[in-house]
């Protein structure tokens, strides 16, 4: 039989309008693909169908994957859909096939012996530990009062391989409900934005935006200071290690933390 | 009483020095308690803990580790903040401490507050000053991240039981395994007075628990429990003894976390070691392992030494170790074995024990599946069978396996010690001993 291949966006509601439209063919899964982003090299004998991301579709895939998989499961595939590696969209569709036609079910995670579903715990797995990083590593800087900034708006740059800004936000929306802030992927074009004491969202971009120095308040250069000295204090020197400080805290988290940029 | 005249410090130069009288003490971690912010001020705990940053010798920095003062009236010879030690002295206010704290947090560069200090007057005065400091913390500025505290042995248990309910885990410091070393080393402590406080802490976090079933909001004791630490490669003490006192902290103290420090001579005292090679970090390392090994393995410390072999074997891992001197529990068969034999298997971790037992519901396991399920094949093969297979033909022999493990250290692929080795070896190799010559 023909292969089938499914173009679809590169985003979490693209790839489950994808899975959508996959069952709807109702043509088995064995020879449905779903592929994420343009098609690179076309395939002979292979028919190639363009999907467009639908937000009913979307919905009904969420709802049926929380209902039947439940939560862990289905958040498991939300960070696996986030990964920043093309073969994301084949995982995810059949982890989902896995789960509710082979029928695993809510324990699809466990089932490590598929190579899909192992690939997409794995894919899940290096999102949820960027995440964890960036929200270990990510670094706030004080804004200074300008027009569209009030004082004391809390302003973060993160360049992280996958799409981790929707992960990182619920952490800091409780740990800082009182504070205004928000967190830039220079990667996505992406920003994450927090009104002190109301819901967090997400603000993209447009092609023309470009990200100008912004201005810092007067106290923000001294708690940066105070803290590389704190940074260089704490270490024990006849102890020293950068080989194990690098492979704890990799050059590119570094080079977004003050305590290691050079004054 | 006497009077040392300095000029008014800035907080940039207190920062340095009480940042480094702290930098000695081991316990950075941040784990062990949960809470939500309140919507009143900042701050939350994640129960795993996090790590903010990394500091020039691998180790993490999650907390403002400072103490309060490096004044101290007692002259213990492994402390650099000793009163008979000529170092600038200085002393934080309660006002500095808060705003340091509030500032770093926001900034997302800390997980908290970790407060020590060196005696100043006496043992009441200095734990009233943290108490002072941690409530302001708490209440004027509403601070809900992690605080560690120290509880000062002598002071008045009133004192600790008020810095408990405003911390999130408290610590006292054993120093040294043995109390005949602590005093050889410490005049002015007394094993006695560290484990006073210790006990009370323990009971009133169990108290707490119950008061906690019975009326849901009252407020928490030490949520993240307590941690002591000890002073390795000081004193002649055996691993054995060290770990066996760690055992009996851990199931008759109830405590969290025991820290080992390798001793570093920061006073060239010349009755302490003086360590030519730098601290001992492979005993150090061997000591966290089999730290490990006892928390989350289910294993008893008389398993893994006894008093005829007291020390670890510095060329390959505790559970190695144990694994080769007892082949008789070996080849583990991966689809079959329980839970706690899995957890037995060197190159088989607690998660990767865990995702066996889930996973073979579905069917028998390969070895591919178990490389994906992330068991490091390269030490687990010679103890292992996967449908009653082995991975390649093996000999179950206890030299044969200790030779081929110490053999890929030494070509740098096996075992990940985290700082550099000589290539220390378990054996001297020689032409007879290869696998043809026999």
């Amino acid at each position: 039989m023909e292969e089938k291949y499914l173009v679809c966006e590169d985003s979490l509601e693209g790839i489950f309008t994808g899975i959508y439209d996959a069952y709807a063919l109702r043509e088995g899964h064995e020879h449905v693909h779903i592929q994420v982003g343009e098609e690179e090299n076309l395939r002979l004998f292979a028919t190639y169908v363009h999907i467009f991301p639908d937000p009913v579709k979307t919905e009904k895939v969420a709802d049926t994957l929380k209902v039947r998989l439940g939560e862990h499961v289905y958040h498991s595939l939300c960070r696996a859909a986030a990964s920043c590696y093309p073969d994301k969209g084949e995982a995810v569709y059949k982890t989902v096939v896995d789960a509710l036609t082979a029928g695993s079910g809510s324990r699809v995670m466990e089932n490590l012996r598929n190579p899909y579903v192992a690939r997409c715990f794995e894919l899940a797995r290096f999102t949820a530990n960027e995440a964890h990083y960036e929200i270990e590593f990510l670094r706030f800087q004080e804004l200074a009062n300008t027009k569209i900034a009030r004082d004391g708006v809390l302003f973060a740059r993160i360049g992280p391989k996958n799409n981790v800004i929707p992960f990182i936000m619920p952490h800091f929306a409780d740990r800082l409900s009182i504070e205004n802030f928000m967190v830039y992927d220079e990667n996505r074009r992406l920003f994450g934005v927090h009104p002190a004491r109301e819901e967090w969202y997400l603000v993209t971009a447009g092609d023309a935006f470009v990200l100008k120095d912004p201005a810092y308040s007067e106290k923000e250069e001294s708690y940066q200071e105070l803290f590389r000295a704190f940074h260089r204090t704490i270490g024990i020197r006849s102890r020293e290690n950068r080989k194990l400080q690098r492979q704890m805290c990799a050059y590119r988290y570094q080079d977004y933390m003050v305590e290691f940029q050079q004054t | 009483m006497d009077v040392r005249i300095a000029p008014q410090m800035s907080v940039m130069d207190k920062l340095k020095i009480l940042g480094d009288a702290a930098k000695y003490d081991v316990s950075c971690s941040s784990s062990g308690s949960f809470r939500k912010n309140d919507g009143q001020g900042i701050g939350n705990t994640v129960a795993a803990g996090l790590c903010h940053s990394f500091a020039a010798d691998g180790r993490c920095v999650s907390l403002l580790k400072i103490l309060f003062t490096n004044e101290c009236i007692y002259d213990c010879r492994y402390c650099v903040n000793r009163c008979s030690n000529d170092v600038p002295r200085a002393s934080f206010t309660p006002d500095e401490v808060c705003e340091l704290t509030m500032e770093f947090y926001r900034r997302n560069y800390i997980e908290g507050l970790f407060l020590s200090s060196g005696i100043l007057y006496s043992p009441n005065y200095t734990m009233e000053l943290i108490c002072e400091t941690v409530h302001r913390l708490r209440t004027l500025h509403r601070f809900q991240g992690y605080i560690h505290v120290k509880a000062i042995p002598g002071a008045d248990p009133i004192l600790i039981q008020r810095a408990g309910y405003l911390a999130d885990r408290m610590s006292v410091n054993l120093e040294m395994a043995t109390a005949e070393g602590l005093r050889a080393v410490a005049p002015n402590k007394h094993r006695k007075n560290i484990l006073k406080p210790m006990r009370q802490i323990q009971e009133g976090i169990t108290e707490n628990k119950n008061e906690i079933t019975l009326y849901k909001h009252a407020p928490h004791f030490c949520e993240a429990g307590q941690s002591t630490q000890m002073v390795i490669g000081a004193l002649p003490e055996s691993d054995y003894q060290i770990m066996s006192v760690a055992e009996s902290l851990y199931d008759k103290f109830s405590l969290k976390r025991v820290y080992y420090s390798a001793f570093v001579n920061v006073n060239e005292e010349k009755d302490l070691p003086a360590l030519a090679g730098g601290p001992p970090l492979l005993r150090e390392h061997r000591l966290y392992q089999a730290d490990w090994l006892l928390r989350f393995y289910d294993f008893k410390v008389d398993e893994l030494l006894t008093a005829d072999r007291p020390n670890f074997n510095t060329a390959i891992d505790p559970k190695a170790d144990w694994a080769v001197r007892h082949l008789e529990c070996f080849p583990v068969e991966i689809n079959r074995a329980d839970y706690h034999l899995l957890l037995r298997i060197p190159g088989v971790g607690v998660k990767s024990a865990r995702r066996i037992v889930a996973a073979r519901r579905f069917g028998s396991l390969t070895f591919e599946d178990l490389k994906k399920i992330g068991v490091v094949l390269k030490r687990a093969l010679y103890f292992i069978t996967c449908n009653g297979r082995m991975m390649y033909p093996t000999k179950l022999e206890e030299q044969y396996i200790v030779r081929n493990l110490t053999y890929q250290n030494q070509m740098g692929r096996g075992e990940k010690l985290p700082f550099m080795t000589d290539g220390t070896t378990y054996r001297q190799m020689s032409l007879f001993d290869m696998a043809g010559f026999g």
